[in-house]
């Protein structure tokens, strides 16, 4: 490892594309949590158009 | 040396993606299997568990190879060694075979930690958290997307995904050992290859710090995949009356509720793995040292905080399933579930943001121990959970006579403000190793 004072140390520019792809995968997180407190709250019996 | 480093942190990412493809397919195909074989609920559970035996003591060894010969000549071999069985395993007709064969193509399971020691040679330490995260957290989706997308493209036909899996993953290892490069620079490959011998194991082994990571890891980790295989009998048992009336009727509907609930906290837990490292990259960089008695003074201190926070977050939820499981509202505990996705998530994400830095002459070695030894972890909780004459209780006891402890041993491991990997079972000259410390 570089020994570089990680506080002034720019961040690259590969950085904000890997920003972007953590925020994506978070979003797919969220809409999954989502969709399984919607199912306990609406108590929907299997999954969307199977009911 | 040659390539980039985004380049490398993709190759590493497809690599393990394709493994953990490959690592739970027989899984995903279990029910086809049963109706070939005509297996009972017995031989099925022996087979499920089947993917988890090879992995503690085969990452230990994956990890040092890693070392010793690169990362991508490791990684491409897993990958060919386990393509090339899934390949016969498709033309196998006799179970006993296809079982054995089954159980050699979960040591694609072990390709982890040549990852972690992969990316670790390529990204500097103020970004290492991010990339780690990037590579963990995508590839341990393969999982997921396996479960969803292999049933519905190959249906009942088990042989030709194995078989597709199989050539596809022979593909792989030819690009990684095409692109693949060991390391950023011959010196820190170099260095890397002087301290993977068996001394620098027992050096590695015997450290305090190694030691608290590793039950971080178990923490974090183990609980992960112990969490996937309890979780949906947990909800079938624990909220069978609950799941009836929300309208699932029957032994098919209760399966689909509970599998519904149960993957809130896999896909929490590998999906917000990137984002845990961002956030130990940014307590680096804000220079965020909240917690008490955890050093403050190491230039890597940051992580260590945000590592024990993650802990608290663990055992803090874990108790939480137990409150909302006794009060018996469905609702609270998907809720808590969600969360403690998430914070299993930075435990995962801390843990191997900070590998690296405090061995960075053994990454694998390390990872290999860190990531090997947690899988138990996978094996005694769901014991624990099925032993307790509740089933909510069982989150209560782990968190109380297993976390707990964990938890003080780090706090107590941590504490060093000048070289914590210095602290051991065993003085450095025990373990082999006589040159001077570096400072930390």
């Amino acid at each position: 490892m570089n020994p570089i004072d990680i506080r002034v140390a720019p961040h690259e520019p590969w950085y904000k594309y890997g920003v972007a792809v953590l925020l994506f995968e978070i979003a797919v997180a969220i809409a999954v949590s989502g969709y399984s407190l919607y199912v306990t709250f609406n108590g929907l019996g299997g999954f969307p158009g199977e009911h | 040396m040659r390539g980039h480093k985004v380049e490398q942190l993709g190759i590493a990412t497809v690599g393990f993606f394709w493994c953990f493809l490959m690592w739970f397919s027989t899984a995903t195909f279990s029910p086809s299997i049963a109706a070939t074989y005509h297996l009972t609920i017995k031989d099925l559970g022996l087979l499920a568990s089947s993917a988890i035996w090879m992995t503690p003591a085969g990452r230990i060894f994956a990890g040092w190879a890693s070392d010793r010969f690169g990362a991508p000549r490791t990684f491409a071999a897993i990958l060919a060694g386990c393509g090339l069985v899934s390949i016969a395993s498709a033309f196998t007709t006799s179970y006993e075979l296809l079982f054995a064969e089954r159980v050699l193509v979960a040591i694609a399971g072990v390709s982890f930690v040549v990852g972690v020691q992969h990316v670790a040679q390529w990204f500097d330490a103020h970004e290492i958290g991010t990339a780690e995260g990037l590579y963990a957290g995508t590839g341990n989706v393969g999982a997921g997307v396996g479960a969803l997308f292999l049933p519905r493209m190959f249906g009942t036909d088990y042989r030709s995904a194995f078989l597709w899996l199989g050539m596809i993953a022979l593909v792989i290892a030819a690009c990684y050992l095409w692109r693949g490069s060991s390391a950023k620079t011959m010196e820190r490959r170099d260095a890397v290859r002087r301290g993977g011998d068996l001394r620098g194991m027992v050096f590695v082994w015997t450290r305090y710090i190694a030691i608290a990571l590793m039950l971080a890891y178990a923490m974090s980790f183990g609980l992960e995949i112990a969490l996937n295989a309890w979780l949906p009998g947990y909800f079938a048992r624990g909220f069978h009356n609950e799941i009836l009336a929300l309208g699932f009727n029957g032994v098919a509907g209760i399966q689909i509720a509970a599998g519904t609930f149960a993957a809130v906290a896999s896909f929490n837990a590998s999906l917000f793995r990137p984002f845990a490292g961002f956030m130990s990259d940014l307590f680096q960089r804000r220079g965020w040292t909240p917690l008490p008695f955890i050093a403050k003074e190491l230039s890597y201190a940051p992580r260590l905080h945000w590592l024990a926070i993650a802990l608290i977050l663990i055992m803090l939820s874990m108790i939480g399933l137990t409150v909302a499981g006794l009060y018996g509202f469905l609702p609270w505990s998907i809720a808590v579930l969600v969360v403690l996705g998430i914070f299993v998530s930075f435990g995962t994400g801390g843990t191997f943001a900070l590998v690296p830095l405090l061995f960075p002459d053994r990454p694998g070695i390390a990872a290999g121990f860190i990531g090997g030894i947690s899988t138990v972890g996978g094996i005694a909780y769901p014991l624990i959970f099925a032993s307790s004459a509740n089933a909510h209780v069982g989150y209560l006891y782990v968190s109380l006579y297993m976390f707990a402890p964990f938890i003080m041993f780090y706090f107590w491991a941590a504490r060093y403000e000048r070289n914590p990997q210095e602290h051991g079972l065993l003085g450095r000259a025990l373990a082999g190793l006589s040159s001077a410390p570096k400072p930390s």
